[in-house]
């Protein structure tokens, strides 16, 4: 029996998101039109609000599922290996965190009336002179690339220590949306004098902020082992049905061997994510160091297995037609969610010193 | 229930206390392990009844649980003692625990466990390397005794040991991994010669063993003739876990670190440091995965589930974040030592240049990719698996 991997969090969550995931991939997967595919991805999105997803870790009393770590590690790992390209891990887990003491912004995220994009103090901008910026309550600046929801209602926005919430539509804000590699929405957001409300201030949004990004990057590690774990079965079972020089890719050690590369690094990167989960979990004082390994660790194994898979699929590899090659383009993508490499890195050297 | 934080206390306490800081000097600065400095270490720790760690209680050893064991390497490594001489402890003795009559276990333990006998391990030869199986040191029967002739390489510690556990072809069958005995022989015993093999390293670790008609008594066969394999692969599965102790390869980092510090101080090195400090960071990273690894494995051990490939994985990827962090240790002091690796002068014996150990160290690092399963060979293990053939 070739290999099938282990969810690190497996159960009824985890098996109903990887089936949506793989679901929605696969209707994307025969648009052509990027309109087409949009309204796609809205229709999903509309449908898992209506399943609760975004309930999952939000606290009983604020009209939630009260779940913990674990249940968002089971959603988005079953969404991870599915290859769902909708931001999950920011809905689900980054945002509720963030919005935990603000009830009513919980249940309109929950409920879908609100579909809110997080704009995080070290958001991408073009030009030095675009930093995000408020003057007497009126927000100036641009934040790029920013991962959002089908059609953005809102953008919740760390700025300096504020934390602000502006509407889409308000005056003085233009945005422009696109699609990233990996598939899911994103947009660029300009604002000038933008009009939106303070909802938090001081010292504890920006600890907050920190702490929420910490939760994005882990649920992210998350999310790429399950899908690192898809593509190994998946360049496993291509190399035993490619057939060349009269038999099977799968006969050459050389393939072999960087099979057993890929699930090397997969499992040395599973096993410091799975740690990092359970120290989070645990609530360890140092657990943002977990994490931050982690998270170091995902950008090289997840690119070296995201590039194996690649190689070894030839042409095939080239092109965006099989689910492996989408969930490697995802792996790619996911080193710059919540820090890359060198974030996480300076961190750790900063602290080490 | 242990209480297992007052265990990693007791031995840390032990550990600090009674090793000798002349030995853990040699420790700490990686100067050469022998037998001259592991054997006082191991009268130490047998005369506190902790000769032998993983031994059942009454051949001697502790009684621990895995998980204490795995504690006690652990606070062994974070304390610079020396790992204990395995040949002997963690090879061979487990295997006359299992296979050896009550005769042998009475002779050999105790040697073993108070660190009098020191035992090599002969099973490579020249043409019997990664496929082992294929060795051909031939022992023909001769009365009470067997008669051997052949030759074992990369014999390590044969020039400082008493006795080589040994593997010889007591038969030819139709299957190569049949007809193999297991022979202890004294290396005392006429008709035996070892020489040297230079290690790039500077540094002498192997042997060449010959045998010339070596007469070893029928008594000194562990098991049965024939079933040499069977005990060879018992002793590999033992070691399975050994990948799990990440502990050295941790504080081997730790100390390439603080000779990051220490040698790049310089303000005109700031740009180097930080270069390689990143690279330092990205072993490290590596090494807390395969650390994550080792706890699940002993977990796994202890309730008796099996190990799937974890061994092989934990293998492959120590093995080369330790040659990773060796390299960086290089490339901070290699400009200024690799150059005076070997002195010359008729008085040089004793001039090497301080710190030298970092770039044997990196050349002795070679290894670990090499023996205990090539990492080749542990790719050919985990393919076969994943592929399902
Ligand atoms: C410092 C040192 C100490 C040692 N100590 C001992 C000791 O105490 N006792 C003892 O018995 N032995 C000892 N060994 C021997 C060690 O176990 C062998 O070196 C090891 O088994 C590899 O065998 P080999 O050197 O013959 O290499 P080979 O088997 O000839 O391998 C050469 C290369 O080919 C690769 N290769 C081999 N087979 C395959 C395959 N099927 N597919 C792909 N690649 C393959 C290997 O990975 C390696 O890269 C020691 C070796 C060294 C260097």
């Amino acid at each position: 029996m070739p290999f099938t991997a282990k969810p690190i969090i497996g159960g009824d969550a985890f098996d109903q998101a990887c089936k949506i995931g793989l679901e929605v991939d696969g209707e994307l997967a025969q648009l052509a039109d990027a309109a087409d595919q949009a309204a796609c991805l809205r229709r999903h999105w509309d449908a898992i609000t209506a399943l609760g997803w975004i309930t999952t870790a939000i606290a009983e009393d604020s009209g939630g599922a009260g779940g913990d770590l674990s249940d968002l590690a089971a959603l988005v790992g079953g969404a991870g290996r599915g290859g769902l390209p909708l931001p999950v891990v920011a809905s689900c887990g980054v945002l509720p965190y963030l919005l935990a003491d603000q009830p009513p912004l919980l249940s309109a995220l929950a409920e879908g009336r609100f579909r809110i994009a997080l704009i995080p103090a070290e958001a991408a901008r073009d030009d030095e002179a675009d930093a995000l910026r408020l003057t007497d309550g009126r927000l100036t600046g641009a934040a790029v690339g920013i991962e959002t929801p089908p059609d953005p209602t809102h953008a919740l926005i760390v700025v300096g220590d504020a934390l602000m919430l502006i509407a889409t539509d308000a005056p003085g804000v233009a945005i422009t949306r696109y699609q990233r590699i990996d598939g899911r929405p994103s947009a660029d957001w300009r604002f000038t004098a933008g009009a939106g409300e303070t909802l938090a201030c001081g010292g504890e949004v920006t600890r907050r902020a920190a702490e929420a990004r910490d939760v994005g990057a882990l649920l992210t590690c998350i999310e790429s082992v399950s899908a690192a774990g898809a593509l190994l079965e998946q360049t496993i079972d291509y190399l035993l049905n490619r057939v060349q020089f009269g038999v099977p890719l799968a006969t050459h050690q050389a393939l072999r061997h960087r099979v057993a590369e890929m699930y090397v690094e997969y499992e040395n990167l599973r096993g410091l994510v799975t740690h990092a989960l359970r120290s989070t979990a645990a609530g360890a004082p140092d657990a943002w160091r977990d994490i931050a390994f982690a998270k170091l660790r995902l950008g090289e194994a997840g690119r070296f297995i995201a590039q194996s898979t690649i190689q070894c699929h030839g042409g095939m590899g080239m092109t965006e037609g099989l689910q492996a090659i989408r969930l490697a383009r995802r792996i790619m993508m996911a080193e710059f969610e919540y820090g890359d490499r060198s974030f996480h890195a300076q961190r750790l050297i900063a602290t080490a010193a | 229930m242990v209480d297992y934080d007052a265990f990693r206390e007791e031995v840390r306490d032990f550990a600090m206390t009674r090793c000798p800081p002349e030995i853990r000097a040699v420790v700490a600065t990686y100067r050469k392990l022998s037998r001259k400095i592991w054997y006082p270490w191991q009268k130490i720790l047998f005369e506190h009844g902790w000769g032998a760690p993983g031994w059942p209680k009454q051949y001697g050893g502790t009684g621990w649980d895995l998980k204490q064991r795995h504690i006690f390497d652990e606070v062994m490594a974070e304390c610079d003692c020396p790992p204990q001489y395995h040949h002997g402890l963690r090879h061979l003795g487990p295997v006359i625990i299992e296979y050896g009559s009550e005769e042998q276990k009475q002779r050999f333990l105790p040697g073993i466990l108070n660190g009098k006998d020191w035992w090599c391990q002969g099973y490579s030869e020249p043409n019997a390397g990664s496929d082992l199986a294929s060795l051909r040191t031939a022992a023909r029967r001769e009365g009470d005794d067997y008669v051997v002739e052949g030759q074992k390489t990369w014999t390590s510690h044969a020039q400082e040991a008493d006795w080589m556990y040994t593997l010889v072809r007591t038969s030819k069958e139709a299957k190569k991994q049949q007809g193999i005995s297991l022979l202890l022989i004294p290396l005392s015993s006429p008709g035996i010669t070892i020489r040297p093999i230079r290690t790039i390293d500077g540094w002498h670790h192997v042997n060449e063993v010959f045998l010339d008609n070596v007469r070893v008594p029928v008594a000194n066969r562990v098991g049965e003739e024939g079933q040499g394999w069977t005990y060879g692969k018992f002793l590999l599965e033992r070691e399975r876990l050994g990948g799990a102790n990440v502990a050295p390869a941790m504080r081997n980092l730790e100390r390439t670190r603080a000779l990051l510090a220490e040698e790049l101080a310089a303000p005109r090195h700031a740009q180097k440091r930080s270069l390689l400090e990143e690279r330092l960071l990205l072993a490290e990273a590596e090494l807390r995965g395969a650390q994550a690894l080792g706890q699940e494995a002993i977990a796994a051990t202890m309730e008796g589930r099996s190990l799937g490939l974890l061994p092989s994985v934990l293998k492959l990827s120590t093995s080369v974040t330790y040659q990773h962090v060796g390299e960086i240790a290089l490339d901070a002091v290699g400009e200024r030592l690799a150059p005076r690796f070997r002195p010359t002068d008729a008085s040089g014996a004793n001039a090497e240049a301080p710190g030298i150990e970092w770039v044997q160290n990196y050349m002795y690092g070679r290894v670990r990719t090499i023996y205990g399963g090539s990492s080749e060979v542990q790719k050919n293990v985990i393919a076969k698996q994943l592929f399902g053939s």
